[in-house]
């Protein structure tokens, strides 16, 4: 794993400077949603940055909101996602997406998608927190029924675990 | 610039329901009942998978001029005692030394909670639909931004007035360093103010307040005043009497949903999460700052947690619920378990760790070493011996160059973090209700430690992926972490942390280096 210090590493230095290149919105909008899906949430791909990934998320983040800032005029500010995209139809396409979700398991995933591609400032708060809240409500009472429903075994392979240890339990049951 | 929504409601209320022209505390009262917040949606920003009803009632009737009174008393008479009485009688130095170091860690993870309660309590003002409600809560806020300042109070206090005040002034710097502070966020942050808005109001009302703020809040003073401390006794009992209404509150949030379906469907795993999450870090660190961070004993921990938890909370206030459909939590067993033995597993590992602490520990002498065995038969042979080998091969010590925690390592005990609660936990030495379980997901290993929160994480993986210290600082050598992560006194060089409470033979950076411990994550080996 790292040897290295937990601020000013060699990690954090490379993605400051990658990210001196990014110079416009739209570039911007891509790295950090490319940089979501590798490196961040349960769906990651990567696991190389997990120690440094929330401190250079919000690198890209600092970036973004202040070319943002600079392109959009007041009424985008607070209507548009920075991929050009409307707000209002962003959140009704994924709040109807997320309606027809039946199961746990593909509800969670259209939450942390959506988080992944969304999260401020690509989409204005003012349209995520509510758009966040409902769906998260959603997905909330579906893991929640019957929340014992299923064995321990049963609930590992759902999600899909390997095994790699299974101690004795000396719990009273 | 335009009235935001909420002050334009607020404003628009006002001007109906016109404040009373007298100042009776049941006319006050009164009026506050009919005050209304009745906004055009009254959605909550919060997410919760339950409805609040609309005409719940608030217990909490002592509001506006007669709290403000009532408080301002308790304010005088807490920082009046401290700062004029007991100063005279120098009681911030009378204080037996092992509590002075427990203090330092109780006062400054209280204050964590109780800033966390305030945004609890918050949320659940904007959650709740019932303007009576809405009371009860904004008043809760009032409170906990009170015991903050009194939590912090305390510190302050002990910095200046104990010999040792490091740790008293600037725990937070070091936080970073050891596992006891992920924990703590978890039970004293996370618990209270992430997730479904009334779970929140389960971990912090139903289950934080009402359950364990008499043992956090109540026992703790006993165990202070037998130890010479007179300062926390007279914050802390001011703190517990406002935490009374807060339960009230607690069981108000459970009528406000008692008659909604999903109340049936939810609140009781709800509980059972809430009370274990509660249980799993409360059980085992209360009863070691108690037992291994005191001179004077006043009962068992496992008497205590009895008497409290089980009967009194598990008994008593669930059973009261009963009628809303609350059932007692079914990790009750697995819990009363615990409050045998996690805490002694705990102190063995906390001071295995004790370099990366905000205060010293010291190891049980001949006298403790009675009282263990005499009070949890079978201690001696299984945790005693352990230490006397500790202090043989000189882990009190700088010049020995032996640190406890590459003992463990050495003799292939590992220490695992939980992933859920972030306790750390030894199967080898362990004789708490847990078992390990090491799992794989998508690349990644995680360790739990019981069949409760591994249940939590299955089901909500993206809530617990927090790092262990292990996972942080694998390869590293220990008194670098520690430097970088501000583990140091003023004076460059002494640590903070001390394996035993005496006035010499402190332990320095160099000491800690020669003893070359370096981290390793033991899920490397899976
Ligand atoms: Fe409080
Ligand atoms: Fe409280």
């Amino acid at each position: 794993m790292a040897n290295y210090k937990v601020h000013d590493n060699p990690i954090r230095d490379e993605w400051v400077a990658k990210l001196g290149k990014v110079t416009s919105v739209k570039a911007a909008t891509q790295f950090i949603q490319d940089f979501r899906k590798a490196h961040t949430t349960p769906l990651r791909t990567e696991h190389t940055l997990d120690l440094d990934y929330l401190w250079i998320e919000s690198k890209i983040e600092e970036k973004l909101a202040v070319l943002r800032g600079d392109a959009f005029v007041d009424e985008d500010l607070l209507n548009l996602c920075t991929t050009g995209e409307a707000a209002g139809m962003v959140v009704k396409h994924w709040a109807q997406k997320m309606e027809k979700a039946t199961d746990k398991y593909s509800a969670e995933k259209i939450l942390i998608q959506f988080r992944q591609l969304y999260k401020p400032p690509v989409m204005p708060v003012n349209y995520f927190f509510t758009a966040d809240t409902q769906m998260g409500s959603r997905l909330m009472e579906l893991r929640n029924t019957n929340y014992y429903a299923t064995s321990l075994p049963d609930l590992r392979k759902e999600r899909g675990v390997k095994v790699l240890h299974l101690g004795v339990s000396k719990a009273a049951h | 610039m335009a009235l935001s929504t909420a002050t334009k409601a607020a404003t628009d209320a006002l001007s109906v329901n016109r404040a009373p022209t007298t100042v009776g505390p049941q006319e006050v009262h009164k009026w506050m009942q009919s005050f209304n917040w009745d906004f055009k949606n009254n959605r909550t920003k919060y997410p919760t998978k339950y409805h609040m009803a609309n005409d719940t009632k608030e217990q909490f009737k002592i509001i506006a001029k007669e709290y403000a009174r009532m408080e301002s008393v308790k304010d005088e008479r807490q920082f009046g005692t401290l700062l004029d009485g007991m100063t005279r009688l120098n009681a911030g130095n009378r204080v037996h030394p092992r509590w002075g170091e427990t203090m330092k860690v109780a006062s400054n993870f209280l204050e964590v909670g109780e800033y966390n309660a305030i945004a609890a309590a918050a949320m659940l003002w904007d959650s709740a639909s019932s303007a009576e409600q809405k009371n009860g809560y904004l008043a809760q806020v009032l409170d906990e931004i009170r015991h903050t300042h009194q939590c912090g109070f305390v510190n302050y206090y002990f910095a200046k007035h104990y010999h040792d005040p490091a740790g008293h002034n600037d725990a937070r710097r070091s936080r970073a360093i050891g596992p006891l502070w992920k924990g703590m966020k978890r039970v004293f942050a996370d618990g209270f103010i992430s997730g479904d808005a009334v779970e929140c109001s389960i971990n912090l009302q139903l289950v934080g307040e009402a359950c364990f703020t008499n043992p956090l809040i109540v026992a703790i003073t006993e165990w202070a005043a037998a130890n010479g401390d007179e300062v926390t006794p007279t914050v802390f009992l001011s703190i517990e009497t406002d935490e009374l209404r807060h339960m009230a509150n607690g069981y108000q949030t459970v009528v406000s949903i008692a008659n909604d379906p999903a109340a049936q469907k939810y609140m009781n795993s709800d509980l059972n999460n809430a009370f274990w999450t509660q249980q799993k870090y409360f059980t085992p660190v209360l009863g070691m700052l108690f037992e291994y961070g005191s001179k004077f004993k006043v009962e068992p921990w496992v008497k205590t947690w009895n008497r409290w938890v089980y009967e009194d909370w598990g008994g008593i206030w669930i059973g009261r619920l009963g009628k809303y459909g609350v059932q007692s939590p079914a990790s009750l067993r697995d819990a009363k378990q615990d409050a045998y033995w996690a805490h002694h597993d705990l102190a063995l590992l906390a001071y295995a760790m004790w370099p990366t602490g905000f205060f010293r520990l010291s190891l049980p002498d001949a006298e403790d070493m009675a009282w263990f065995e005499a009070n949890y038969p079978g201690w001696y042979d299984h945790y005693g011996k352990i230490y006397e080998e500790w202090k043989a091969l000189g882990c009190e010590d700088p010049a020995s160059g032996f640190i406890p925690l590459q003992w463990m390592i050495d003799k292939g005990h590992d220490i695992y973090i939980d992933r859920v609660s972030q306790v750390p936990f030894c199967p080898s030495l362990a004789k708490c209700s847990g078992s390990l379980r090491v799992h794989e997901l998508n690349g990644q290993k995680h360790s739990f430690s019981d069949e409760w929160g591994e249940r939590m994480w299955l089901t909500e993986p993206e809530r617990y992926e927090c790092q262990s210290v292990f996972e942080q600082y694998a390869g590293r050598e220990l008194s670098d972490v520690i430097v970088e992560g501000h583990g140091v006194r003023a004076d460059g060089k002494t640590l903070i942390a001390q394996p035993h409470v005496r006035g010499d033979k402190l332990w320095t950076v160099d000491d800690l280096k020669r003893a070359n411990c370096k981290f390793a994550d033991p899920l490397d080996k899976f």
